[in-house]
């Protein structure tokens, strides 16, 4: 077991901690507090920029092009990207590549034709389609879009929830189901146009982070049996296999608005003074910090071991639900206390601190809430699977 | 959804005093009520809705009158909305940024293109999305 990183790992990350805080935090300056992407000419500027780095779509494995970055510097990189004001749920606005999503690597060389190499040169964009009206803790019976055969084509009707990007995608990954005696196992992915005739996003959903979702229906929606990803009735375990790996990174962006906001306190702490002493001479905001510090390098931790076992290709779901809960909730602890350490400033929008305090809340409950996260893990802890 | 508040008519001689100071989302229109402008009082904003709004309708004889005297009151208004505003309607809501980005969305989607000032404004604003429909006040041709 080793903790200390590798020089070549110690290099990248200080280049991109160099990029965040030399070319990401300034431009924020001149970008509404509530902002989520960069002006066009400053985005191509900057992609290039990565490209020049090397780190260019770094998600992407090595085999479509990707740069070839193992599982634990990707965390460490992600982060570092989420350390600005809008990091949490666009980190360096996506200079560094979003990527397609991951589940389209099971697709046909058809699909990877028409939709996964589009979404590698960033042309185009998918949404993740799980969630519905009637729940999304427990898709496996909660999913009530039935898709239904009719020779070479699907029949989609149904409703979908919370559906991130959907009205800006050119496609999603729907998740439907084909077989309704078959629980979990009559549960299929398809991949949708979201230009297809009978696909609608009826609202967007106003939260308390600056993104809204959307919430979607489908009305004799009619998809190509060749739309289906991977096999049919494997839908679930394809989302459950994205959502495992997606839990890390999505860890990690937490961590780094947590080490931003942390720093932010600890300067705060030394130059205010009150009551003719620095805050930080007081041993109130003192435990304030060093309850800070535990919950970051817990997080870390948890979030690198689970980044180890994914990439020495060894089960790491207890690991990643793990990172998931200790990372969400702590770095929501963190926030807070750093918010009663700047007092009245800490509750305004001069400061990122408001809209982290807002998104963190929404972490607890995104890619499977903290009570889901625990029944994961209590799973694995008394040997039981669930739902058939 | 659209902002669910009657139109407005500016009356210059109301005081401002009425207007809400917090962030929110705005749409102004012409004299047919045809929508000009959708803008957002931001965390930026020095007066909320009520110095947007002012800034927007009032004559630079009442802003000396009443002593406006943040830089940001005294800026050249958009073409497109400069003496052709006269009507207006308000929602007060801390989700300014995301509200915005929906009501441009829906205004995109209905009519196939923004309101003439936002076209003209300089204000970044993020990609917009689809809804593949069109709201009933659209195609009722109101
Ligand atoms: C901003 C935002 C973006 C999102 N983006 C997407 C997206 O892009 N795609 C997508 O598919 N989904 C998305 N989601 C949906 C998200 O994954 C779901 O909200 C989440 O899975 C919870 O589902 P639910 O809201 O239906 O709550 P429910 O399933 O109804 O659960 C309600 C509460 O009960 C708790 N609970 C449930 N079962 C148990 C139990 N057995 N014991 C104890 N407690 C329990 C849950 O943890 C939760 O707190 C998004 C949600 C939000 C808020």
């Amino acid at each position: 077991m080793d903790f200390e990183l590798s020089d070549e790992q110690r290099l990248i990350i200080q280049g991109v901690r160099r990029f965040i805080r030399e070319e990401i935090r300034p431009l924020e300056a001149g970008l509404d507090p509530d902002a989520y992407q960069l002006q066009a000419r400053d985005r191509e500027r900057l992609v290039a920029m990565v490209k020049e780095m090397g780190l260019y779509q770094m998600d992407v494995p090595v085999e479509y092009g990707g740069p070839g970055v193992d599982a634990v510097t990707r965390t460490l990189i992600a982060e570092e990207l989420s350390q600005h004001r809008a990091g949490l749920y666009a980190p360096a606005y996506g200079v560094f590549g979003s990527g397609p999503p991951a589940q389209l690597y099971a697709g046909t060389e058809v699909q990877k034709e028409r939709y996964l190499w589009p979404s590698i040169r960033g042309e185009k964009h998918g949404f993740f389609g799980l969630s519905e009206p009637s729940g999304g803790s427990d898709p496996a019976r909660a999913i009530q879009t039935r898709a239904i055969r009719d020779g070479d084509e699907w029949v989609i009707n149904g409703r979908k929830l919370w559906n991130s990007g959907a009205d800006t995608a050119d496609y999603g990954v729907v998740y439907v189901r084909t077989d309704p005696t078959k629980g979990r196992q009559g549960i299929t992915a398809f991949i949708v146009d979201t230009d297809t005739p009978g696909f609608r996003v009826e609202r967007l959903v106003q939260v308390l982070r600056a993104h809204y979702t959307t919430e979607l229906s489908f009305t004799d929606m009619h998809v190509p049996h060749e739309n289906i990803l991977g096999e049919e009735g494997g839908g679930f375990a394809l989302a459950n296999d994205y959502l495992s790996a997606n839990r890390i990174p999505y860890s990690a962006a937490c961590l780094g608005v947590a080490v931003y906001a942390h720093e932010m306190a600890v300067e705060w702490a030394k130059q205010r003074v009150t009551f003719g002493e620095p805050l930080a001479n007081r041993q109130a905001i003192q435990w304030m910090l060093v309850d800070n510090e535990i919950d970051i390098r817990t997080g870390r931790w948890a979030a690198l071991a689970a980044a180890d076992l994914a990439e020495r290709h060894r089960p790491f779901r207890f690991e990643s639900s793990m990172a998931k809960l200790l990372c969400t909730e702590g770095a929501g602890r963190v926030v807070d206390r750093c918010m009663q350490i700047f007092g009245g400033l800490g509750m305004s929008k001069d400061l990122p601190l408001e809209r982290w305090y807002r998104e963190l809340r929404i972490r607890r409950i995104g890619e499977g809430p903290s009570e889901v996260q625990r029944i994961v893990m209590a799973r694995d802890i008394l040997n039981v699977r669930s739902g058939s | 959804m659209p902002i669910r508040k009657p139109w407005l008519e500016w009356d210059d001689a109301a005081p401002t005093k009425g207007l809400p100071g917090a962030m929110g989302v705005y749409e102004l229109a012409d004299a047919e009520q045809r929508v000009i402008y959708i803008g957002k009082a931001g965390a930026r904003s020095p007066f909320g809705l009520r110095g947007e709004l002012f800034r927007h309708f009032s004559t630079p004889e009442r802003l000396a009158r009443e002593n406006w005297t943040h830089p940001r009151m005294g800026e050249p208004d958009l073409p497109s909305i400069a003496g052709r505003a006269r009507y207006y309607r308000f929602e007060v809501n801390h989700m300014y940024y995301s509200r915005w980005v929906e009501l441009l969305t829906r205004h995109q989607e209905d009519r196939g293109t923004l309101p003439p000032a936002n076209l003209e404004d300089p204000e970044p604003r993020p990609r917009l999305g689809r809804y593949h429909w069109k709201s009933e006040e659209a195609t009722s041709g109101l």
